[in-house]
């Protein structure tokens, strides 16, 4: 059966807010109806009055009337669905945004097993179903429905065993039609699912061309390719199919009521209760529902669509983060303390991180090493608040994360990662993150706070330039400068740098380390490194293993010590320099 | 592009489109033309029953069992023709989507794609529906045509000159249709834009997650989609009512079709010699249906019209002057056995690679490399190194074909390469660009991308890459699936499996980009071990700053501003090039392994010593 519930339920919501538009929708609606109606009743006069004989002169304003109506009827239809289409689209653009909201705020979980094409199908393509949908429903389902009601009124005041057998012959094509469509809802789902499969593909491959040509992978991707067409198009035949029986219902809806209007009409036409001009405006009255009938038919393939979006849509919707947000503590100002207390955490049954505890001081400067894959990175998600530990507390400030407004939290929390991820737009929103709060002359204070006014003068546009995909045009380094500035926009409490000079070239380091320097005064910092230089600005050492703490101490004391690991991992660079 | 008018022959693409599934279409002809033109049957039924009506004794039931006839006939065609038209279709799209990708995986694989992935996605399904709907319709056209002629023969055996007043009000819709139909173009085309760009914000937004969640801007970024949609309404709503503007157009000429006919048979319907109420219920009906036909070639026409700019997209992703790439056709390997990819034999030995005079600047930027010399002897190692923004990773595209080059010459074995970008692939040479990419399938297909290695193989592959311990610690091993993009695995990891999946081909030329960034001490120095190890026999060209790799090269090339500054061995750059020690001593600053000594370095700063 059709969601019709579940997708009122989540309508509604949007539609309370517009109550002024739908009701003058209403009200438009209903008068085009209205006068959609009195047409074929001019007709019938028209013909009745002819065969009786009546001068032209009296039926010529008849046929002028039938064609003002029709005309005025149109421009009320227009208003409606301009009305429609506004109410529609403000409707599923609040159900777009919050739901990209929603998902945004999903866990990490969640975003690693879901492409970003495929949330590109959910929130844009089932969204905009629900807008397609919506417009016509108002217009097309609920109007044409009315529609026929009136109909049915009408020809009861003709004659009631035709008013009985129209109604019962609507409500036995519109019974028809309802459950075709039922079975006809999962063969298009399927066919969504399919198209979404390969524009997840697709959307992969092109983001990787480099790799796959590099590595001579191309006659694989395209046999992936084939793969998901093969598959794909017996979905699709039944998909049409489905969509076929649809438009068969609407084909013996007609001969079935054409069917009625001429046995009815002739028997009571030779008994004597209708006349000509009647029968014609029971016909006429039939066409005219054909049409609603036809174009209700229409919407069903929207209506299919939309209906399994509204599904899946609405799965998303109670898809709730694993991660517990209503906390409403909030971090100190000023340097953090951060605290892990026996942390125990796994991606899925994989132990990452095993009784890790730490307690480092407002600050200090910590440095974290391990080999990659040894929990380095995890704990820095942990500390912002991506995961949550599964045993074992994390504190910022003596505040329990857990507890913490999330937002505040991480934006108390600046961390540059590896990968820097850049929008196709310009510098200006790259760094703000199209805040538009974000007045021009602070984004130059922070750049000439890095040193990166000279740079960004090399840009053909300043702040206006636009990046291309994926940052294309600046080099790995130059992007994770831009990160820098990112951060450096917030006031964090904590600073954490996961393995943030690892692309930089040399000389350009230098340009970093300077307002590393700055970003780091005054505040706590936790540097993640593969390499040992890159933490001698450090306070105090942590060395991680296979999830486990080896080490931790106060870095003077570790290099100190030549039974220390730190010690010990200085003697591996030593011999590797000297190999 | 937006009102640009399309230079491209759209009837000759979708032509081309035609004859991807000929069989198909021609049969796609004769069913919709049948569908068009039999609803003839039933109006001429409806006349007689008008007609009839008045004659005593009438009885009803032969024309109910002539219309029961008439439904039947037109279910099955009608599941015919709709079966038909999907399998034509699907070969269509297919067709268009494989040309599409195919070419873009044969361009300079570092230019293929400018446009965000979102955009491109619009292309590959939205485009590509459009296209597709546009072509399938012509096949109703010679359908429209019959059911005219058919209509316009009954009608005026009856009355020529109200046959006119049907069909004048035709003529004026299509008319009207063609000139809104640039409108609506321009409108659908400004919506369509509008769509594109809020996919691919949110291809970027959830691209991009970790980084929002991060950085706590949730919000902006929000709002900044919600502007998005706000511009997408006003686009959409304009489109919309123009369209409904334009169907209500069509309902009056059908209404004013009819009051026309009431007044001028006003004067003799339903009388001796005058038109019958059966002759008028047949116009009305066949109004009706000629309403239906020129709605349907107006919208043919705005379809035609929307494909053209279709095209123009799909077009635009293809970098080429010949437009009929889109529309070629092969075998699309729909049924059957799917082909086997071969792996090209091993017989593309490397003795020597030179480099000539190569030249690339970027577009519109001073960014580039100038006039480039260098030569690599078989099983030799070179290091490109400089400073960020040197143009390091260019060169190694550059040379590779992934951008095309504004001059210069590279020879292999002494001959010059004409299409490097095809040339080097493996088993010639194998990249792994400085951001890898993995895909969202397992670790086993990632490595392997279609080729036929054993686990063995796969094995040695893993190990030289260093990846073997982390690869133990994965429960479902080579099985184990990466997630999009390899999101599962750690940077280093990645890196480590991209690695991998160029040791598994083998290849002569071995070129990496920066491919230790995110590696920790002992992995790094494992890998370069292994890779010295275990693979001697190969070339390597390596864009690295670190220390070991400098240190094992047998040459080292110094960038500076998109141009050799030094060339040699380690020990003669540290004395005979400026920049080069610039470079060695900062990355000495960097690199707690540059303290080699153990020595209390004098450099050190902050006075701390490790």
């Amino acid at each position: 059966m059709i969601p019709v519930r579940s997708y009122l339920r989540l309508l509604a919501d949007y539609l309370r807010r517009q109550k002024l538009r739908v009701a003058s929708l209403t009200i438009t609606l209903f008068t085009a109806i209205g006068l959609t109606l009195v047409g074929p009743q001019l007709v019938r006069s028209f013909l009745d009055r002819a065969i009786e004989g009546s001068p032209v002169d009296e039926l010529i304003p008849l046929a002028v009337w039938f064609m003002v109506i029709a005309v005025l009827q149109q421009v009320f239809n227009v208003t409606a669905t301009y009305l429609a289409e506004q109410v529609g689209w403000t409707a599923t653009n609040e159900m777009r945004a919050d739901l990209a909201a929603h998902v945004l705020n999903l866990d990490m979980g969640f975003h690693k097993e879901h492409t970003p094409g495929e949330m590109i199908e959910r929130i844009d393509g089932d969204v905009t179903a629900q807008a397609d949908f919506f417009s016509a429903f108002a217009i097309r389902v609920l109007g044409n429905s009315i529609l026929m009601v009136g109909v049915m009124v009408l020809l009861w005041r003709e004659n009631m065993w035709v008013g009985l057998g129209i109604t019962l012959f609507f409500m036995v094509a519109l019974g028809a039609m309802l459950r075709i469509q039922a079975w006809a809802v999962p063969l298009w789902k399927k066919v969504r699912a399919r198209s979404a499969e390969l524009m997840g593909l697709i959307g992969e491959q092109l983001g990787g061309t480099e790799d796959i040509r590099g590595n001579g992978g191309v006659g694989y991707m395209m046999r992936r390719f084939t793969e998901i067409l093969r598959a794909w198009l017996p979905d699709q035949v039944m998909g049409r199919m489905g969509f076929s029986a649809l438009w068969g219902t609407s084909i013996a809806n007609y001969i079935v009521g054409t069917v009625l209007v001429f046995w009815l009409g002739s028997f009571f036409f030779n008994e004597g209760t209708l006349t000509l001009g009647s029968v014609y405006l029971i016909f006429s009255y039939t066409e005219m529902s054909r049409r609603p009938m036809e174009q209700i038919r229409e919407q069903m393939e929207r209506f299919q669509k939309a209906a399994a979006g509204i599904s899946r849509v609405q799965g998303l919707f109670d898809r709730t983060s694993v991660l517990d947000t209503s906390g409403t503590e909030v971090i100190p100002e000023g340097a953090l303390r951060v605290e892990l207390d026996d942390v125990v955490f796994g991606y899925d049954d994989d132990v990452v991180l095993d009784r890790v505890s730490l307690d480092l001081a407002p600050d200090r400067i910590l440095g974290v090493l391990g080999r990659s894959g040894s929990g380095k990175t995890t704990m820095a998600r942990l500390l912002t608040r991506l995961y949550d530990p599964i045993e074992g507390s994390v504190r910022l400030g003596g505040v329990e994360i857990r507890g913490a407004e999330i937002h505040s939290l991480r934006r108390r929390v600046g961390m540059v990662t590896q990968d820097v991820q850049l929008f196709r737009a310009t510098i200006r929103d790259n760094l703000t993150f199209f805040d538009e709060t974000i007045p021009d002359s602070r984004l130059h204070e922070v750049l000439d706070e890095l040193g990166l006014t000279e740079w960004l003068a090399t840009m053909p546009e300043g702040l206006d330039t636009r990046l291309e995909a994926g940052g294309a045009g600046l080099s790995a380094g130059q992007a994770q400068l831009l990160a820098f500035t990112r951060i450096f926009l917030e006031n964090p409490g904590l600073v954490i740098l996961d393995e943030a000079s690892s692309r930089l070239d040399p000389a350009t380091e230098k340009l970093i380390e300077r307002a590393v320097d700055r970003l780091l005064a005054d505040r706590t910092g936790i540097i993640i490194a593969h390499r040992l230089a890159t933490v001698t600005r450090a306070d105090d050492i942590l060395i991680l293993e296979d999830g486990r703490v080896i080490e931790y101490g106060e870095r003077v004391t570790l290099a100190a010590d030549p039974e220390s690991r730190l010690s010990h991992l200085l003697v591996t660079g030593m011999e590797e320099v000297l190999a | 592009m937006t009102t640009r008018k399309s230079s491209l022959p759209v009837l000759r693409l979708m032509f081309g489109l035609i004859r991807v599934a000929p069989g198909w279409y021609v049969a796609n002809i004769f069913l919709w033309t049948s569908i068009w033109v039999i609803p003839v049957v039933p109006a001429l039924i409806t006349r007689r029953f008008f007609d009839d009506l008045g004659t005593a004794g009438f009885n009803p039931a032969t024309l109910i069992a002539l219309l029961v006839g008439y439904g039947l006939a037109r279910l099955g065609v009608m599941f015919t023709a709709m079966w038909n038209d999907v399998n034509f279709m699907f070969r269509v799209s297919s067709t268009l989507r494989r040309n599409m990708l195919e070419r873009i995986f044969d361009l300079p694989g570092a230019q293929s794609v400018k446009e965000a992935s979102g955009e491109v996605i619009s292309r590959f399904r939205d485009d590509v529906e459009h296209v597709e709907e546009a072509t399938s319709m012509t096949v109703d056209l010679a359908g429209t045509a019959l059911f005219g002629l058919v209509a316009a023969s009954v009608l005026t055996a009856i009355d020529g000159q109200l046959t006119l007043l049907v069909f004048a009000p035709l003529l004026f819709m299509v008319v009207v249709a063609e000139r809104a139909g640039t409108r609506i173009r321009r409108y659908r085309n400004a919506a369509r834009e509008a769509t594109e760009r809020i996919t691919g914000a949110l291809g970027e937004m959830y691209g991009a997650v970790q980084s929002i969640k991060v950085a706590g801007v949730e919000k902006p970024m929000i709002e900044h989609f919600k502007r998005l949609n706000h511009e997408r309404r006003k686009m959409m709503v304009r489109d919309k009512v123009l369209t409904a503007a334009l169907e209500s157009i069509f309902w009056n000429t059908l209404s004013i079709g009819t009051g026309l006919i009431l007044i001028f048979a006003a004067g003799d319907i339903g009388r001796e010699g005058g038109l019958t109420v059966g002759e008028f219920a047949l116009f009305v009906f066949f109004l009706d249906y000629i309403t239906d036909a020129g709605w349907f070639i107006g919208a043919f026409i705005a379809r035609f019209k929307q494909a053209g700019v279709s095209f123009e997209r799909m077009f635009g992703l293809m970098h080429t002057d010949d437009p009929m790439l889109l529309t070629e056709k092969r075998e699309l390997h729909l049924h059957g056995d799917l082909p086997v990819a071969v792996t090209p034999a091993h017989d593309a030995r490397l003795d020597k690679l030179e480099v000539r005079g190569l030249n690339f600047r970027y577009p519109g930027t001073p960014n580039g490399i100038e006039n480039i010399d260098l030569t690599l002897e078989r099983g030799s190692f070179t290091v490109v190194t400089g400073k960020i923004g040197s143009g390091k990773t260019t060169l190694l595209r550059t040379i590779l074909g992934l951008v095309d080059s504004d001059g210069g010459a590279v020879l292999w074995n002494g001959e010059e390469i004409t299409d490097r970008d095809d040339f080097f692939v493996p088993p010639r040479s194998a990249y792994t660009p400085q951001v890898p990419k993995l895909f969202s399938m397992s670790l086993r297909e990632n490595l392997l991308l279609g080729r036929d290695e054993s686990d063995e193989e796969i094995d040695g592959a893993i190990r030289s890459a260093a990846l073997d311990r982390d690869v133990a610690h994965m429960p479902e091993g080579l099985d184990t699936l990466v997630g999009p993009l390899g999101m599962r695995l750690s940077g280093g990891q990645i890196q480590r499996t991209a690695a991998a999946r160029m040791f598994v081909r083998d290849p002569e030329l071995l070129v990496f980009d920066d491919l230790s960034s995110a590696l920790d001490v002992d992995t790094e120095k494992t890998l370069w071990e292994r890779l010295f190890i275990e693979h001697a026999e190969s070339t390597a060209l390596v864009v690295s700053h670190r220390r070991p790799a400098l240190q094992r090269a047998d040459q080292i090339i110094v960038l500076d501003a998109g141009r050799v500054v030094a060339t040699g061995k380690l020990e003669d750059l540290l004395e005979t090039s400026p920049e080069f020690r610039d470079l060695w001593e900062t990355e000495a600053e960097g690199n707690g392994n540059g303290n080699a000594s153990g020595r209390p370095r004098s450099r050190s700063r902050n006075g701390l010593v490790v």
